[in-house]
């Protein structure tokens, strides 16, 4: 059975999924529900959701909740997707080499790698950003920044195992150079950890963005749901909708990314990679 | 809509719980319950650890707020600003007036039972606060003489009239310190840093870190009969929600000026078991402003300034933003100060017309996207409240007129290093008077005071000789009349110019359980202790 | 033995080069932040002169070089001495020391009550592994481990504190409480429980997840199976063989998550006005008050590196036959 079929077998990672995609397609009709900036002032302050033109109601500067649902569905999953797909990067090149050459080099990246899992990562995350000015640019660099040693753990430990498979011997009997032989051979091959570790890190960047903001270490020209919540969480007791929709919001996002994860994870057959030790 | 109606049931629940005891003793903070036979306990609330408990060294508002009631001041300062007696019994100033001369309270001790002389005025006057504390620096070195005639009295001669200088004196910028525990020591590591000494009605007895700090009653107290509390107790609370929670809940009977978010001030001012008090703050006097670099085109021209002043609708800053706690401001010095003059000055009253005609007429022409010009608008480094709504409001509002802004967020330390560095194009930052314009305002504006590196100064390269000599005569004058004439002129000139981007005159409601009575006795608030707070 | 004893020896000397970087790393980074301390404290007090600001810098030992700072730095730290803390004008070890008792007791209650919750619930998903029970109870965890903490926290003091009054919403105890030790523990307790569940649920989520997993990767291995041959009940076979050898990766992970613990404690100390050790990081980092942060990453870093060998050491208690290399 391939894995695909397996994972559409799963009943709560196609749940995952749909959820996922109904999110995605929120973001995607942003400016086609609610044209305009959604950091304009709409109307008056702190309306209730229901209230007319307000289905999630208005904020503490009149600005509409839902239009900022909308479009901060679009800053957590850009700043979610890019600055996992950043972190994969890093850390599927950290752990290949070091997982392929092994000895001296996997000793110094596996050092390295530890430093960043022995420091406190938020703590460190907070410094990063006040280094860099808060800006989404920032954010993702960031968010990458503490987040590939899992990666590359996890590809380091493919490696491990497969540069001593039979079609990597032959391989570099053919006499194919050891680029050729890492990206071509061996890469494919260590994929589907490296897709299942992806869905968790895009949910856990969702949640690290959304608690800088909340900090004040996010960027305030965008409209992203941690931004929402840091921006009215002092209304949340004369305007819980402001609060508590965006928080939902995070909830289901991340939720969905991780069901979707899970099925990935039992669809490939393999235990969660960030459990296990390398 | 079920959702609505049970939010309405919901603030109804909690605005008969405000302040009420009955309902939230349930919240298990015992102490409530027992208000009557525990009333001797004044529970306020810190929104961060005090740094330090000694008042010289650093002077942030939650220092002042616990050390007002442990270190005193030689004055007192009355709700016009006139001083009254404290540590110091009389002054007097002579007719030229360059020579100020304290007689003080002959029984006062410290809280170590050493006696408070002459000898503690002059230490603290001419050596420490001089040292430590830059505006008591500013006011000390005017001083040509700064000496002790007996125990009991203590002369101030100046080198040139500053008629500013009895507000020196105030609590919060003149606290008084114990010589014998500070003279011939390293100031700021002293261990009565965290274990104060003062004269104050109540002394230190605990600081339980990242907790509580408790005071207690002095028994030895100067002024007789006083204090009536036995405790006055600090919680630290670090976050807006978390405050109002404790106020509503009993759990603490007083917040100050900075603890509540306005957003929730008007639940509380209608609470049937809060006082609130609205000008316990106005000796500070705080102006929220933007500062705007003025070195560079286009903000070095006047009509760019004017037009942001019409684009922003600072009533809307006022009454949503700040639910009507404060005023807009339309002078550079606070309306409860003296010589606050509002006949000489240019109004300029939210109108994105006038706004637009300005831009136009400067040649700035809406280009692609109706954008007439980009800059950037630094926001105050808090991370939520009325400041961030400020700047969030800021853009929206230039956005309307053409004006692109880029908000900028920062940390403490980082927007401190850009203003001092005058590494922006447009800054929210606020000022506070401290009573007197020369104390408060001038600094901003004197071209001897752009200093690099140095924040809060005139970091908008703002150059007026004609103000060079107008603060320099309003400061000097030794009649009234001539430091108005002075003061109301540069008022004219300053608002006329846009010297500076006003916004609004916060004024930072004190809160207090109204079991309690006399808890703020002056514009100075907490500055001044609660030694003659008492059970209502 | 001797393996083991070289093992651990080896796990050791890793962690001390690891904490050697963390010193030279953060010590630089940090300072190239912009701003330091002098600016922030000048700034704060609303009122400054260029002698404020140059009496800061040379009480806090900012106007000499770099190289030269961390010079002094160095043979500081390398007798213990983690300087002084230029905001709260005290030795770092004292605030540290402070502050640690409160995050350590929020953590370790963290710690517990993740790991009970999260076995337990990962344990009775993976016996009922594909039916009701097990989707709802995956689900139902693994929306805690979706929400972010601080706005748990947020939701819970709403609920148990505004509305329903029946736990305290912040501090670690009533200040003028009962001094009596009992009275007083109760006290903490009480208030304990919110800021423990706000972070225990999200942990128990990673837990319970893990535990499945792994049980049911368990279930299928050979000596299982045999186990079930030679006839013994279900119940035992579940907890002797199944849940034991299941722990190994959730003890392992558990260790490996103390820093994002560390972490999580910034957020919901600040939610909780707990006074820890996260609360005083952010602080210190706003300030600039690089001694005090730079101490606090040394101290979380070797108590993250005691915890992981710790963690290695009960690993080695729980799988005797593990191979013990790498």
């Amino acid at each position: 059975m391939s894995a695909l079929r397996r994972f559409l077998r799963n009943g709560t990672a196609v749940i995952g999924l749909l959820a996922f995609l109904a999110i995605l397609a929120f973001a995607l009709l942003a400016p086609v529900i609610y044209p305009g900036n959604p950091l304009a002032i709409a109307g008056a302050p702190l309306r209730p959701p229901g209230s007319p033109n307000l289905i999630a109601g208005s904020d503490m500067l009149g600005r509409n909740v839902a239009a900022g649902l909308a479009y901060g569905a679009r800053v957590s999953l850009v700043i979610g997707l890019l600055s996992a797909l950043l972190a994969i990067v890093i850390g599927a090149v950290l752990g290949a080499v070091a997982g392929y050459f092994g000895r001296w080099v996997d000793d110094a990246i596996m050092r390295f790698t530890e430093f960043f899992q022995i420091i406190p990562s938020f703590i460190l995350l907070m410094v990063l950003i006040a280094l860099m000015r808060p800006s989404v640019t920032a954010t993702i660099c960031g968010i990458a920044l503490i987040s590939w040693p899992q990666v590359a753990r996890i590809v380091r430990a493919e490696f491990l195992v497969l540069r001593r498979a039979e079609f990597v011997e032959a391989a570099r009997v053919q006499g194919f150079t050891t680029t050729h032989i890492i990206t071509r051979e061996i890469a494919p091959n260590a994929l589907s950890p490296v897709i299942v570790i992806g869905s968790i890190l895009v949910a856990n960047a969702i949640l690290t963005e959304s608690a800088l903001s909340f900090l004040g270490l996010g960027d305030p020209n965008l409209i992203s749901w941690g931004y929402m919540i840091a921006a009215s969480r002092s209304a949340m007791r004369l305007a819980w909708w402001t609060t508590v929709m965006p928080g939902l919001c995070i909830a289901l996002t991340v939720l969905a990314l991780n069901l979707v994860g899970d099925g990935l994870n039992d669809a490939f057959n393999r235990r969660l990679g960030e459990g296990g030790r390398a | 809509m079920e959702l609505t109606r049970s939010l309405t049931t919901r603030r109804g629940f909690l605005q008969s719980v405000g302040g009420a005891a009955a309902l939230a003793a349930t919240a298990g903070y015992p102490e409530w319950v027992f208000a009557q036979t525990r009333s001797g306990v004044l529970n306020a609330m810190l929104n961060v650890e005090p740094a330090t408990l000694n008042y010289a060294l650093l002077n942030t508002s939650v220092i002042q707020s616990v050390c007002g009631s442990i270190n005193e001041s030689l004055l007192l300062f009355d709700w016009q600003l006139k001083p009254q007696p404290n540590l110091a019994r009389s002054f007097s100033v002579s007719p030229d007036g360059l020579v100020y001369t304290f007689e003080l309270e002959p029984d006062v001790k410290w809280h170590d039972g050493k006696p408070f002389t002459s000898k503690d005025v002059v230490f603290t006057c001419a050596k420490m606060l001089r040292e430590l504390n830059p505006r008591s620096r500013a006011a000390m070195d005017r001083c040509e003489s700064i000496t002790a005639e007996g125990d009991h009295k203590v002369v101030f001669k100046l080198k040139e009239p500053f008629n500013a200088f009895i507000l020196a004196f105030m609590a919060s910028t003149g606290p008084m310190m114990p010589a014998h525990i500070y003279e011939g020591t390293d100031f700021r590591n002293n261990p009565a840093n965290t274990a104060p000494i003062g004269t104050g009605p109540f002394k230190f007895a605990q600081w339980s870190k990242g907790n509580f700090i408790k005071l207690v009653r002095n028994e030895n107290y100067w002024r007789k009969g006083q204090p009536y509390l036995d405790e006055v107790t600090f919680r630290i609370i670090a976050s807006a929600e978390q405050r109002a929670v404790a106020l509503e809940t009993g759990a603490v009977d007083m917040a100050f000026g900075d603890d509540l978010d306005p957003i929730d001030v008007p639940r509380f001012r209608d609470s049937p078991g809060l006082v609130m008090v609205q000008n316990a703050y106005d000796a500070v006097g705080e102006i929220t402003l933007m500062e705007i670099n003025q070195r560079t085109a286009p903000f070095n021209d006047r009509r760019f300034r004017a037009a942001i002043m019409h684009a922003m609708d600072r009533n809307f800053l006022v009454d949503q933003l700040n639910f009507g706690m404060g005023r807009v401001a339309d002078s550079p010095i606070f309306s409860t100060v003296p010589y606050y003059d509002p006949k000489v000055l240019t109004q300029y009253e939210y109108s994105p017309a006038k706004a637009k005609a300005l831009l136009d007429d400067m040649g700035l022409k809406p280009g692609a996207g109706g954008v007439r010009h980009k800059f950037s608008v630094l926001m105050l480094p808090n991370q939520d409240g009325p400041w961030r709504r400020a700047g969030e409001y800021s853009k929206q509002a230039l956005a309307d007129v053409g004006l692109d802004v880029e908000l900028q967020s920062t940390d403490v330390a980082t927007f401190y290093k850009r203003n001092g560095d005058w590494d922006y194009d447009v800054m929210w930052n606020s000022y506070g008077q401290f009573g007197d314009p020369a104390i408060g305002m001038s600094r901003f504006f004197l071209s001897n005071n752009i200093r690099k590196g140095v924040p809060q100064t005139n970091t908008q390269g703002y150059v007026n000789p004609k103000v060079d000599e107008l603060l320099q005569k309003g400061a000097t004058a030794v009649k009234r009349e001539d430091a108005q004439a002075a003061y109301s002129e540069l008022q004219k000139i300053l608002t006329e110019d846009v010297a500076m981007l006003w916004m609004y005159e916060r004024r930072k409601p004190l809160f207090h359980a109204k079991k309690f009575k006399d808890v703020v006795l002056g514009p100075n608030g907490p500055c001044d202790g609660f030694g003659a707070a008492k059970p209502a | 033995m001797s393996t083991r004893a070289t093992f651990l020896a080896r796990r050791v000397v890793q962690a001390a080069m690891v904490v050697v970087g963390v010193v030279f790393l953060s010590f630089f980074l940090v300072r190239l932040a912009p701003g330091d301390a002098a600016m922030a404290i000048a700034g704060e007090t609303g009122y400054s002169d260029p002698q404020y600001v140059a009496d800061l810098r040379r009480e806090f030992g900012l106007d000499k070089p770099v190289l030269t700072q961390f010079g002094i730095y160095l043979s500081k730290v390398a007798v213990g001495d983690l300087g002084f803390s230029y905001q709260k004008r005290q030795p770092v070890y004292d605030l540290i020391m402070e502050r640690l008792p409160a995050t350590l007791l929020l953590a370790g209650v963290v710690i517990v009550v993740s790991l009970i919750i999260g076995i337990f619930v990962g344990a009775v998903s993976a016996k009922y592994a594909g039916r009701f029970v097990d989707g709802v109870l995956r689900i139902f965890l693994m929306a805690f481990y979706a929400m972010p903490s601080y706005w748990l926290g947020l939701v819970l003091v709403l609920m148990f504190s505004v509305h329903l009054g029946w736990l305290p919403a912040f501090g670690i105890e009533t200040m003028g409480g009962d001094p009596a030790p009992m009275a007083r523990a109760l006290d903490i307790g009480r208030h304990l429980v919110l800021p423990a569940l706000t972070l225990g649920l999200f942990f128990a989520a990673i837990y319970a997840r893990l535990t499945r997993a792994a049980m049911l990767e368990v279930v299928n291995l050979d000596f299982v199976r045999t186990a079930r041959a030679k006839g013994i009940s279900e119940t035992r076979l579940f907890i002797r063989h199944v849940l034991r050898n299941a722990l190994i990766p959730v003890v392992t992970y558990a260790g490996l998550q103390t820093s994002a613990l560390v972490g999580g404690t910034v957020l919901v100390e600040t939610v909780f006005s707990w006074p820890g050790i996260g609360r005083l990081a952010y602080d210190a980092l706003i300030a600039r008050d690089n001694n005090l942060l730079i101490g606090i990453f040394i101290f979380t870093s070797v108590l993250v590196v005691i915890f992981n060998l710790v963690t290695d050491l009960l690993y080695v208690v729980l799988d005797p036959r593990m191979e013990l290399g790498k």
